[in-house]
């Protein structure tokens, strides 16, 4: 008779029950063929036996048999819905799938019926932590703690819950009392180390810094911790904090270990009352006589030299600057302009640095044609046009980098950082196909370097020259994979998707564009689904701080700036499509892959027949092989991204990629405008609205903030009353709506007083005309409009010329080439106004096979 | 230039780092496989934010029986940009210095391609490493390896 509520068709007789104890032992030494057959020959008998039908679904789940075993999985539950067997089951296999909310809720149903199943209640734990669960996680963690007190992980796990939730004291006592009971632990132990280490961050956080410090203290001298740099660093910041005299010395043992370390220097100032990033006149010179001691003590090291030219000002800025200059142009360092670029928010020191550097190339500078002079040092005459080239073209002045490295090439034509930086100046003055000839000839001069390698194909999809980019960084990319492409992708190279993705988008290929900025939104999910091994494995490693930061760092993920940037560029594209759904047909009757591309297609379907081919002669059941509960990635079925370019509800996608960014890039006007033009067309009144009152917090006068307040009101406006949101919204836009744009001017006078107010800003012409356009103004005005942005006294970014190129094509003017004429005139240097019809000579002298031919077809195309 | 022990948030900067500068790259995964398990052990350089130059290590986990404890350098590099500056050679002496007083490393070992002079410059002449062995045929594109190795006996305290 079994026992009372286990139903009877669970329950098997002696030998079939023998069989599935059989079918377990088989699973988990992952003996799958056995495991498969015995399962076959309970089922024979027992057809409905759901327990067995779960383990066979598991099993052909590993064998890579997935969509049938989870649909027998699923059988097994409906037949046994009691059984925490199936639901362990089910859990395994949606937690494979990373569908961690279902998994935890099927963990959890499992629980109910064997609720103290170790292997249930850490799987659960794993997957509470990984949804943020954190209460349900300290009750977990308490149980298995009851479970199994010996096991010193679950102490430490259980600390780390109560971390989790804030309780910071709870957690304390867990310690405490784990490390009161704790035994053997042996001499040296690196994970008793960090446990203690995790201890006295806890105290410190809890503001109990005396008793961190005794914790440290007891610690280091008997050994237990065994991380010394650790050890110093936490007895300086609590010795600090405590306000000892004993602080000092702690900091200055840091700085002996690396003098290197910024923080280190910070730390001693801060200890002498000194704020390193808020000097005052009344401390400057204390601060710059300790950096000074620093500087001789520590001769090798840059940092209190770098910190003291940060802090000083005036003549002590100059006499300290000079030397400091010459002695790195005189190694030959690249990275000196970089290093100073911070200094040059202050107008004073800029104008320093460059009579100083001035000077210097003053008395180095000798007569082209002879050979350089013994007195002159040649390392340094080049270093420092570099640096003058470097300095010049970061104030906009590119004539004058052009020709101080001329100059230095005339001198040093081998030198790759010469052409890399002439390169980078054409490309700021707006010639993309110069600039990639350029990097190109650096590249040629070290093709082994991977790093300009890298710049290349950077500045040939700049150029728009995609193909040929792939080409470039095929050189280093892996032999074996579909394309050069793919590698990069897998490799989760976010720089390569970011310019892939911006490139397409400029030539106005959206479904290639959206397709790489999905990418990047994938690479990111990757990155969030990489924490889940480490619930468990970090708490058996012991290594619980990092674990934490972990954690911090993986709830702001998306705040790096190319998930950031990749959502907006997508959500731009996908409201595009939403206003204009053609798009998407006319991408389809225009895709073509690129050679390359089809070339990469051609491979992958090889691959794929080529590996159906070994699994029919394998055969489905004949291998053993374990391919685990993960699916193997799949393969690309859209290689053109033209499915994606059609998926339905652009506008749901666009809101659920900026989703993050409300709360991760709150201090980024791009953002909100993003989450604006998405909203607005959801009509979700409120959320438009308040996007607008943050970007205008953050910048009240912006172009773009301007063409949406226009927007809306016109939106909104035109609202019939049926159409109109409930009351509440209503009188929520109505009393907030005022502060952007007051209620009795009407929009085209709003409009006028903008551009008005800004006529002096080539970006707020634009948008002031962009306004008029969207409010019915005729195309007559509104060219004449932006015509205004090409007045002397206006301030026109080479950005906005080609973005009013661009308006002004897109609203069909008949004036479109003489304001691209006009702009050729204001900015020789850029070659994105020229002609359409040079634009294959431009993209061809952009790509260079040999030096020697570069220069001969630039003679070919000057003349 | 900060030099400074890595953290978690500095992860992508390293792998940035790495895919422009060298052909072995490694996901994200990896790199949190060495910080969440060697936490001492990876420094990075920066500089305004950006990371422009690592050392990814870890102590050897296959340590036959009677072998010593030693350390090992995954990755190494810095970006083209910021060389001549000592960069690496100061990653890896902190580096190395938590390697033998954490996990009292004996030694550290590393491997470098066969064609990168100047990479066996550094390790060689000014970290003092000297060659163990050639494991032909070690990188993907089947170049061949020096195995090197650098004695940090005098190092643990």
């Amino acid at each position: 008779m079994p026992p009372a509520g286990i139903p009877p068709s669970r329950v098997l007789p002696s030998k079939e029950s023998g069989l599935f104890k059989e079918v377990l032992h088989y699973y988990e030494d992952r003996q799958l063929k056995k495991g498969l057959k015995t399962a076959d020959t309970i089922l024979k008998k027992f057809p409905n036996h759901g327990e067995t039908l779960c383990m066979k679904g598991l099993i052909l789940t590993h064998m890579g048999r997935r969509e049938e075993g989870l649909e027998l999985v699923k059988q097994g539950i409906r037949y046994d819905l009691t059984s925490h067997i199936c639901w362990h089951v089910f859990g395994l296999i949606q937690k494979g799938q990373k569908n961690y909310e279902e998994a935890l809720k099927s963990y959890t149903q499992a629980l109910k019926f064997d609720k103290d199943n170790i292997n249930i209640l850490r799987d659960a734990a794993h997957l509470q932590t990984q949804l943020r669960h954190y209460d349900a996680l300290v009750e977990t963690r308490h149980t298995l703690l009851r479970l199994r007190p010996q096991l010193r992980q679950n102490w430490i796990a259980l600390a780390v819950a109560y971390t989790l939730i804030g309780n910071l004291t709870e957690a304390k006592h867990v310690l405490e009392q784990f490390e009161r009971i704790v035994k053997n632990v042996p001499d040296y132990d690196v994970e008793m180390s960090e446990v203690l280490l995790y201890h006295v961050r806890i105290l410190e956080d809890l503001g109990e810094h005396n008793e961190a410090l005794a914790l440290l203290d007891t610690s280091a001298k008997s050994r237990m911790i065994v991380d010394r740099v650790a050890i110093v660093e936490h007895r300086a910041r609590i010795l600090s904090q405590l306000g000892k005299p004993e602080a000092q010395e702690a900091w200055q043992g840091l700085l002996e270990q690396n003098p290197d370390c910024y923080d280190y220097y910070k730390g001693f100032l801060s200890n002498r009352g000194i704020d390193l990033d808020a000097v005052t006149d009344e401390n400057r010179a204390q601060a710059l006589e300790i950096l000074q001691g620093f500087s001789e003590q520590f001769r090798r090291a840059a940092a209190p030299r770098r910190i003291a030219l940060t802090i000083a000002t005036g003549d002590t800025f100059k006499d300290l600057f000079e030397p400091y200059l010459r002695s790195r142009l005189a190694k030959g360092i690249p990275s000196v302009f970089t290093d100073l670029k911070a200094l040059y928010r202050d107008p004073s020191k800029r104008e320093t640095i460059e009579s100083v550097a001035h000077a210097l190339l003053d008395s180095l500078a000798h007569a082209p044609d002879a050979p350089c002079p013994s007195s002159i040092d040649p390392t340094m005459y080049i270093w420092t046009l570099y640096f003058l080239a470097q300095h010049h073209s970061h104030l906009g002045r590119h004539d004058r980098a052009l020709a101080l490295l001329d100059t230095a090439l005339a001198h040093t034509p081998t030198l790759p950082e010469l052409y890399m930086f002439r390169g980078r100046v054409l490309k700021r003055a707006g010639d993309p196909y110069g600039a990639a000839r350029w990097i190109d000839q650096a590249r040629l001069l070290d093709l082994q370097d991977r790093f300009l390698n890298a710049r290349c194909g950077k500045y040939r999809l700049r150029a728009g020259l995609i193909e040929e980019a792939g080409e470039v960084f095929g050189l280093f990319t892996k032999k074996d994979a579909p394309s050069p492409a793919q590698d990069l992708e897998d490799m989760q190279s976010l720089l390569y998707l970011t310019e892939e993705a911006d490139a397409q988008l400029r030539i106005g290929n959206y479904a290639m564009a959206l397709k790489k900025y999905v990418a990047i939104q994938k690479v990111f999910d990757d990155f969030e689904d990489d924490q889940f091994d480490f619930h468990g494995y970090s708490v058996r490693k012991f290594t619980i701080n990092i674990y934490l930061n972990m954690l911090k760092w993986e709830d702001t993920l998306r705040s790096h700036p190319a998930y950031v940037h990749a959502a907006i560029s997508a959500s731009r594209i996908l409201v595009q499509l939403h206003d204009n759904p053609s798009l998407a047909t006319k991408a389809a009757s225009e895709s073509h892959l690129s050679e390359a591309e089809k070339k990469a297609k051609k491979k992958a379907k090889k691959a794929e027949k080529k590996v159906q081919e070994e699994t029919k002669k394998a055969g489905g059941n004949s291998t053993n092989e374990d391919k685990g509960l993960e699916a193997s990635p799949p393969k690309d079925d859209d290689p053109d991204g033209m499915k994606l370019l059609q998926s339905p509800e652009p506008l749901e996608r666009a809101a659920k990629l900026l989703k993050p960014l409300s709360l991760l890039a709150k201090n980024n006007v791009e953002a909100w405008i993003a989450i604006y033009d998405v909203a607005v067309r959801r009509k979700k009144y409120l959320q438009a609205l308040q996007a607008l009152n943050q970007a205008h917090r953050l910048d009240a006068v912006s172009p773009e903030l301007h063409i949406r307040v226009v927007d809306f009101k016109r939106r909104w406006s035109s609202l019939s009353d049926s159409e109109k949101p409930s009351e509440t919204v209503a009188h929520v836009v109505a009393s907030s709506l005022p502060s952007l744009l007051p209620d009795e001017v009407s929009l085209e006078q709003f409009n006028a007083q903008y551009l008005q107010r800004h006529s002096a800003r080539g970006d707020a012409v634009l948008a002031a005309a962009k306004a008029s356009r969207a409010l019915g103004a005729p195309r007559e005005e509104v060219e004449a409009a932006v015509f205004n942005a090409l007045n002397a006294d206006v301030v026109l970014e080479l950005e906005t010329a080609v973005a009013i190129h661009a308006f002004l094509s897109e609203i069909q003017s008949p004036r479109e080439d003489e304001f691209r004429a006009a702009c050729k005139e204001k900015f020789p240097l850029s070659s994105l106004f020229a002609p359409r019809s040079e634009l294959p000579a431009l993209r061809k002298s952009a790509v260079q096979k040999e030096i020697a031919e570069a220069n001969e077809e630039k003679e070919e195309v000057v003349s | 230039m900060n030099i400074r022990l890595a953290r978690v948030e500095d992860l992508p900067g390293m792998q940035a780092c790495n895919l422009q500068n060298l052909p072995e790259n490694y996901t994200m995964k990896y790199y949190l496989y060495h910080a969440l398990t060697w936490p001492q052990l990876s420094y990075v350089a920066e500089e305004d934010g950006k990371i422009v130059g690592y050392i990814l290590a870890k102590m050897e986990e296959d340590v036959s029986d009677g072998d010593e404890p030693h350390g090992h350098v995954t990755s190494i590099s810095v970006l083209r940009s910021y060389r001549r500056l000592g960069l690496a050679k100061r990653l890896m002496i902190q580096s190395q210095e938590a390697m033998a007083t954490v996990y009292k490393a004996a030694y550290v070992s590393l491997h470098v391609r066969k064609s990168n002079r100047a990479a066996l410059g550094l390790y060689r002449d000014t970290l003092g490493f000297t060659v163990k062995d050639i494991e032909k045929g070690y990188y993907a594109d089947g170049e061949d390896a020096y195995a090197m190795r650098l004695s940090l006996k005098d190092l643990a305290r």
